[in-house]
């Protein structure tokens, strides 16, 4: 059983059940629900709830890691509030090895560094690429043809991002 | 020299020289290859013909669709969803649907949901067909790509009639369906699964299953045992080709596929020529589930009736002022759907591909994540293909069935 004592809260979302835990204990929040019998990581990813008044967000990026037990067919999402630029997180490959893409590809897209990854590089951009797509505050549309003029002045611009 | 790529799975990898104290060759292998179904680029170090490491890079087919769908209302996401697995789009339009149906909190009628099945099935078909035709000439069989396309084309010659698109449908929305089964498709469906395929399956069989070339080609190439697949996180005809019976369609049933009678197809053999097994026995229990849906297809409405999700009838315009207006709301602002999050996962042809959706109450969603199966399946490649013979790598990727626009989305 995972310790009560790493859940910070729990819930249900349209069917789905949830429970945040503290960023910093990810890997053995994991852990406990890996041996508990969640033995597939069917998906890992982040939210950037950047200027989301829909709910009190405890922090910009929403981590979310969907463990279903193979046996009883039961799913949970665990969910971690992180926060800084960038954004740091023990990675989980070691527990559930396709975590590897998947880290690779949210840092990628959102920035956020998953400590101890083996080979933490952009999988989906271009290696040189500057920002993170999909955070919130990377503009839509604001793609740029490249090797044209706007190209050069683009490629330097985003700053926050 | 071994290294460990995850708990318990090692792969075998030799140093910097080669077994006879040559050195190894590094060799670019795409990403403009007619083999790797798409654009993978992978950088392989041979030792003579031996595959000795392999480090995929993908991200040539990466077109920002999950950015896009930020910047699109919930309706118009559908189109979206086709073009990243473009080998199975209703499929894609299922999950995205089913994941929005659940956050809305409605249920699509029967006959929508009868629908939905036989547009996934005939998608599967022509999905495995396109698979078998392109393996086939990869691996010597080259009138194998000419019979498949043939039939693959009759599916879509249905696609167009039941939703006036060959390839791209977007036939499966949020809220239902886009159109009611013309009985001029009823009736080719029926020929089509009662005659052709019964027919072709068998001719396909005839052609492969006990031809020399393709056994020596696929039997014992790339195997992967039960435990590294389930290890690797592989699903659909990679896991049971590997002889574990997981299917969604059966483990977490969906749109009503409980109520059909089929089977998991699965085989032990753990290597190329399990998979292609496998996608034999799925193509023959995909036509049974159509005659199923055929046969005991109900009547009734094929859309959800919620005026706040999908428009009225067009004649309902001319006499109802309230209908004029939820028309205007929803082609200017579209809906909005509830704060929360939903993940939805569908059986596509090469796995499990699922949406994640969360939602912040607007007419547009806050982020919206696709799980492909062919992402997670591609990674296993390595642990499959490493000391394998170059031309045997082929039969591997071809084998796992990978859509690099599914994987790089």
């Amino acid at each position: 059983m995972i310790p009560e004592a790493l859940v910070v809260d729990r819930g249900v979302s349209a069917g789905d059940s949830w429970l945040t835990v503290d960023p910093a204990k990810v890997h053995d929040a994991l852990s406990a629900l890996k041996d508990e019998g969640y033995s597939l990581l069917v998906f890992l990813t982040c939210v950037d709830h950047l200027l989301d008044s829909s709910r009190n967000w405890p922090a910009r990026y929403e981590l979310l890691y969907e463990l279903r037990n193979l046996e009883t067919r039961e799913q949970v999402r665990v969910r971690a509030f992180v926060d800084g630029d960038p954004p740091h997180v023990d990675s989980v490959h070691d527990l559930f090895p396709p975590a590897n893409w998947d880290e690779r590809e949210t840092y990628d897209m959102f920035g956020v560094v998953f400590e101890n990854h083996p080979d933490l590089t952009r999988i989906l951009m271009p290696d040189d690429w500057v920002g993170h797509p999909l955070r919130r505050d990377y503009p839509v549309g604001g793609e740029v043809v490249e090797f044209s003029e706007e190209h050069e002045t683009w490629q330097t611009a985003p700053e926050k991002a | 020299m071994t290294t460990e790529i995850g708990q318990g799975i090692t792969v075998d990898r030799t140093g910097e020289t080669g077994a006879f104290g040559g050195e190894l060759l590094t060799v670019n292998f795409g990403p403009h290859h007619p083999s790797t179904h798409g654009v993978l680029r992978l950088v392989v170090d041979l030792d003579g013909e031996q595959v000795k490491r392999i480090k995929p890079v993908i991200g040539y087919l990466h077109t920002g669709i999950e950015k896009q769908m930020e910047a699109l209302r919930w309706q118009q996401g559908v189109v979206v969803t086709d073009r990243h697995d473009y080998l199975s789009p209703p499929i894609n339009n299922l999950a995205y649907a089913l994941a929005v149906e659940r956050l809305m909190g409605v249920e699509v009628p029967p006959r929508a949901q009868a629908l939905r099945v036989i547009m996934c099935e005939l998608t599967r078909l022509s999905s495995h067909l396109v698979w078998m035709g392109t393996s086939g000439l990869e691996l010597g069989a080259m009138s194998m790509l000419m019979y498949c396309f043939r039939d693959r084309d009759t599916i879509m010659d249905m696609n167009e009639e039941i939703s006036g698109f060959r390839m791209h449908t977007s036939y499966i929305r949020p809220g239902g369906v886009f159109a009611d089964a013309t009985p001029r498709f009823l009736d080719m469906l029926d020929r089509f699964t009662a005659k052709t395929m019964a027919k072709n399956v068998d001719e396909y069989e005839a052609l492969l299953t006990n031809n020399p070339i393709w056994r020596r080609r696929t039997i014992g190439i790339g195997r992967l045992s039960a435990e590294d697949a389930k290890v690797l996180g592989a699903t659909g005809p990679m896991l049971r080709g590997s002889g574990v019976a997981w299917d969604l369609r059966k483990a977490m049933p969906y749109s009503g596929y409980e109520n059909y009678d089929f089977e998991i197809a699965t085989s032990d053999l753990c290597d190329c020529y399990g998979r292609y097994l496998v996608r034999i026995k799925e193509m023959r229990e995909s036509v049974k589930i159509l005659r199923q849906a055929l046969d005991r297809l109900p009547d009734g409405p094929i859309n959800v009736d919620d005026r706040k999700m999908l428009p009225p009838p067009r004649e309902e315009l001319e006499t109802s002022m309230e209908a004029v207006i939820h028309h205007f709301k929803l082609f200017t602002e579209g809906y909005s759907v509830p704060p929360g999050d939903v993940y939805v996962a569908v059986e596509s042809g090469r796995g499990e591909n699922g949406c994640y959706i969360s939602s912040d109450g607007t007419h547009k969603p806050r982020r919206v994540k696709f799980r492909s199966a062919s992402f997670v399946n591609l990674q296993a490649l390595e642990r499959m293909a490493l000391n394998h013979f170059i031309a045997d790598m082929i039969a591997i990727i071809g084998t796992a069935d990978t859509v690099l626009g599914d994987c790089d989305r």
